[in-house]
């Protein structure tokens, strides 16, 4: 199956990227330059015939193999619950079938009073919601008031819809206790953006729903909304083999946040569950 | 070809030492890549009373070979009344798998056994049959990689059967812990003149 190179012509003359000697750096105090350079139309883009498809087209035509394949392969979840909200992930970047790391920090706090999840791509899902941040403050500074959850998960969801078909690769989750209560949106690469109670994002996500669907209840206590979370994360690890490594439980209430587990390994949870039920833990 | 080859994921390695050879392999059963089935599916295959078989790669293939090995070692026996020398199963291994040359088997073996002189012998295969032998370990399965790292630093030669197992235990879970679709525990033979040591291997289960 025969697909068009992509023109990589513009790598030949190396010297049209460096800056001239007469350039002089932005002398903006408040680096709105940096903000701008966030807006699609200032975004730098390859200079190739198809700008919008490079990443998609570098994928396909495999003149890079592998520079395209980000580390993905994850488990989220959120719930909402009578306490607020609990938002758990996994921590292993898997690309493919190499373990990149098992200390990831999926969770992005993005303010003190937001939370919001990464699963695919890291660098999109890191960026993307530290602009969220400042964009949320921004908003703040201008309204005299804090960004709803609605408002801010619709900020992002709109940065993603004007990149659609560009190739980012990120499903996340943003959760956050405003005016109207505890609210928990997924956004997702294409723009979608959803409300719910009930959401796990990632390839171990199916083991999750299975676990988190059975013990879910509206008037869970806070402990057992938390313990909740963390079995969830643990039997998606297990049998997912792109999630792994240490169990994060964040609480999000009427204050703000709260890490509840930093890290906990799954595979002393493993065990502790397995005696739990008498059995020896390598069936 | 290489879609086949990481359907269900294993991690298979045989080190040899003083007198004494030993493999491992991890005990996931993984289907499409990413989903865990069970932590206990059989990869090592016992072919004499001092040599194994390891077969990494589609669990199918590794369990109809292993099989075939089985048939072909007690027509072996039948006809010549003696036991088969662990350079000979590899040369049958090899000619087994070349029979295949067109519509080959998915698996990648590796032998580990003690000949009647009580020399170690390991040798891995590629599909299609060919042989490499190696004075002193040998990897194979989706891990192949991260263990070459791990046994180039860790082996030495001259080990004993204890000194075998430390090194072949760590070594495996260590590059498994590096590979989402090998691991969930683990299982050791040890071949020595006298004795088969086998241990399971508790692992992380993630």
């Amino acid at each position: 199956m025969a697909v068009a190179a992509v023109d990589m012509s513009f790598m030949e003359d190396p010297s049209i990227f460096s800056k001239s000697r007469y350039h002089q750096d932005d002398e903006d105090n408040f680096n709105l330059a940096d903000l701008r350079a966030c807006e699609p139309q200032a975004f730098a883009m390859a200079p190739v015939a198809n700008p919008k498809s490079f990443c998609l087209d570098i994928k396909k035509s495999g003149e890079a193999p592998k520079l395209m394949d980000f580390m993905k392969g994850t488990t989220t979840l959120g719930f909402v619950f009578q306490g607020g909200i609990i938002i758990a992930v996994d921590s292993r970047a898997s690309m493919g079938s190499y373990i990149g790391s098992q200390t990831v920090k999926k969770v992005i706090e993005i303010n003190d009073f937001l939370l919001g999840t990464i699963a695919g791509g890291a660098a999109d899902g890191s960026f993307w919601e530290r602009h969220l941040n400042r964009l949320c403050r921004m908003h703040e500074l201008r309204e005299k008031e804090r960004i709803s959850v609605a408002a801010a998960s619709k900020l992002l969801a709109n940065i993603f819809w004007q990149y659609r078909g560009q190739g980012l690769s990120c499903g996340t989750m943003v959760a956050g206790w405003d005016k109207k209560g505890p609210s928990l949106y997924m956004v997702d690469d294409q723009g979608d953006r959803h409300k719910g109670n009930v959401f796990s994002v990632g390839s171990g996500s199916t083991f999750a729903y299975g676990v988190l669907d059975t013990g879910y209840r509206f008037d869970l206590t806070v402990d057992e909304a938390v313990e909740l979370g963390r079995r969830s994360i643990y039997h998606a690890t297990h049998r997912d083999g792109a999630s792994g490594g240490v169990a994060r439980v964040y609480h999000v209430h009427e204050k703000g946040w709260t890490k509840v587990i930093a890290g906990e390994d799954v595979n002393k949870l493993h065990y502790m569950y397995a005696a739990e039920k008498n059995l020896k833990g390598d069936e | 070809m290489s879609g086949l080859m990481e359907y269900n994921g294993s991690a298979i390695v045989a080190m040899t030492g003083e007198n004494c050879v030993g493999i491992a392999a991890d005990t996931r059963h993984g289907i499409r890549q990413l989903q865990t089935v069970s932590c206990n599916r059989q990869k090592t295959f016992q072919v004499t009373d001092q040599c194994f078989v390891g077969l990494a790669g589609l669990a199918t293939d590794v369990q109809t070979l292993s099989q075939l090995l089985n048939f072909r070692m007690k027509l072996f026996t039948l006809r010549e009344e003696r036991k088969m020398q662990p350079r000979m199963i590899g040369n049958m291994i090899s000619s087994m798998l070349y029979e295949k040359r067109f519509g080959p088997w998915f698996t990648e073996p590796v032998v580990a056994g003690l000949d009647d002189n009580h020399k170690p012998f390991v040798c891995a295969f590629d599909f299609i049959g060919c042989l490499s032998t190696a004075e002193d370990f040998v990897v194979s399965g989706t891990t192949s990689e991260q263990l070459f790292g791990v046994c180039e630093s860790f082996w030495r030669p001259g080990m004993n059967k204890d000194e075998l197992f430390e090194t072949l235990s760590q070594c495996l879970l260590s590059g498994v812990d590096r590979d989402c679709l090998a691991g969930w525990g683990g299982v050791v033979h040890v071949i020595t003149p006298d004795e088969i040591i086998t241990k399971k291997l508790k692992g992380r289960m993630d």
